[in-house]
């Protein structure tokens, strides 16, 4: 009875990217009755260290809030991005990639010019600390910054190899997304990760327009046609550059969008509309 | 010549509507659409400068052609082919290049013609046409494979869905949760620190 045993769940939070960054693991059920969950608890504490150290890397980097970065000084005209480092020209390459595949609707550029690579760089940052958990050896976990989440595995564990395979498809973590007219309330929900092959996406992002008329602009300056959209993908950095670019591209996007990747997309249009890719859609009550 | 021009470029004009038919204007289709207009398009030249008024000077327009107007070229040439024929009595079938080998006559060929297989993303397409007095009588796609691949084209588009249709959550019962960066960072921290403390 997996529901019964206690499975080693565990979440720690940290600060990073000027936003809040969330780790939940879980760990196969402890068969040890002595062990009340602390080895679980142990490997998290480090597993958190890791990625903390992951983030401030790229931040250390790439923040424009911080003056002496590389992205400030590459924003104000300091350092030629051609003399920059390896790494900040390969963000750089794979940003304009992004401009050209969203045939602009995604862009590292803002309106004023500067060159503003966050965007990619949270996803890169959190795509990093999945590798590290990997590496680990963590294989269930739930990761979310600020919003964007990227998962593995699923968040009840069976009991290692003893456990039997006729329980089924281990249950998905299950993401919520925040209704934009009511950021108390949830709007849907999607299943991300478990069933490993069966439309396992283990990344989600949503973007918004409203409230932060800096982050995200329509292409020509227009009302954003989506005041969010959620994008459920194999990877973060799909995900999160695909949410940003439908709010950008509006309608045009979305279509280019979900003809181009394997995706799945919940839009919430500006008068409270809802646009979705079948996977989105609740399962038929019988 | 003339004939095989129109025939071609009639061809290539239908492929080219029914890709259009097919794909929708989805701007991924733009490059297909762009090469079978290519194909033709120096035919399709050399259909328009006979429609001119000088039947035999008119493979010296090979090639002239751009991809975005080869398409509109095409068009002109099958009608004018169409318009000023009399029709022969030939008939035939097959490819476009052997049902349209050498044609006296001013205008389309009679038979039945198919135009090359053309790979889209959504599968294989192949354009026929039927030629009767001159005219085009039927425009038939007879091969047009992959429509499982175009079914599942459709399945993930976008839809209108009501809010009551989509997997619904409570933050009692979600492991985590998504919402645009920055605009809800003090509801993300505080939901997160209650699923925290609920899985604590």
């Amino acid at each position: 009875m997996p529901e019964n045993q206690p499975t080693g769940l565990g979440a720690r939070t940290f600060l990073a990217m000027g936003t809040v960054v969330s780790l939940s693991a879980a760990f196969p059920g402890v068969t040890d009755p002595q062990d009340d969950g602390a080895s679980g608890s142990r490997r998290l504490e480090a597993a958190v260290r890791v990625i903390e150290a992951d983030f401030a890397a790229l931040e250390e980097r790439f923040s424009l809030f911080r003056a002496e970065s590389e992205a400030s000084a590459v924003a104000q005209g300091v350092l030629r991005l051609a003399s920059a480092s390896a790494e900040t020209r390969a963000v750089y390459a794979d940003a304009i990639e992004w401009r050209r595949r969203t045939h602009g609707a995604f862009t590292p550029e803002r309106p004023d010019g500067i060159l503003d690579l966050s965007g990619i760089v949270k996803a890169r940052a959190i795509a990093e600390a999945g590798r590290s958990l990997e590496a680990l050896g963590l294989t269930d976990w739930c990761l979310n910054a600020g919003g964007d989440v990227l998962v593995s595995g699923t968040p009840a564990p069976s009991n290692a190899a003893q456990s039997a395979p006729e329980e089924g498809a281990p249950r998905p973590w299950l993401a919520g997304i925040v209704d934009p007219d009511d950021r108390r309330t949830l709007l849907a929900a999607y299943p991300l990760g478990g069933t490993p092959g069966c439309a396992a996406r283990r990344a989600l992002a949503t973007s918004g327009s409203a409230e932060r008329g800096d982050h995200i602009w329509a292409l020509g300056g227009g009302r954003p046609e989506f005041v969010q959209v959620s994008v459920a993908a194999g990877d973060i950095e799909t995900a999160d550059v695909l949410a940003t670019a439908i709010v950008s591209g509006g309608r045009e996007m979305l279509d280019l969008a979900t003809a181009q990747w394997d995706i799945d997309v919940l839009a919430v249009t500006d008068d409270g509309g809802l646009l979705a890719t079948p996977g989105f859609r609740a399962p038929k009550a019988a | 010549m003339r004939a095989r021009a129109a025939a071609a470029a009639a061809l290539a004009s239908f492929g080219i509507l029914a890709l259009g038919w097919q794909a929708g204007a989805q701007s991924i289709e733009a490059s297909k659409v762009v090469g079978v207009t290519n194909s033709a398009t120096g035919t399709a030249g050399s259909a328009s400068s006979g429609s001119a008024g000088s039947p035999g000077s008119g493979s010296s327009a090979s090639s002239g052609g751009t991809t975005a107007a080869g398409g509109t070229t095409g068009a002109g040439g099958t009608s004018t082919g169409s318009t000023g024929s009399t029709g022969s009595s030939t008939s035939g079938s097959g490819s476009t290049s052997s049902g349209s080998q050498s044609s006296a006559s001013s205008g389309l060929k009679n038979g039945t013609f198919t135009g090359a297989t053309e790979q889209t993303r959504y599968g294989l397409i192949q354009v026929q046409i039927v030629v009767s007095g001159g005219k085009i009588t039927d425009v038939q796609t007879p091969q047009l494979t992959g429509d499982d691949m175009r079914s599942d084209m459709i399945n993930s588009e976008a839809a209108p869905i009501l809010r009551s249709e989509v997997l619904q959550a409570q933050s009692a019962n979600v492991d985590t949760v998504s919402g645009a960066t920055y605009t809800s960072e003090g509801y993300l921290a505080s939901l997160q620190a209650a699923l925290n403390s609920a899985h604590a």
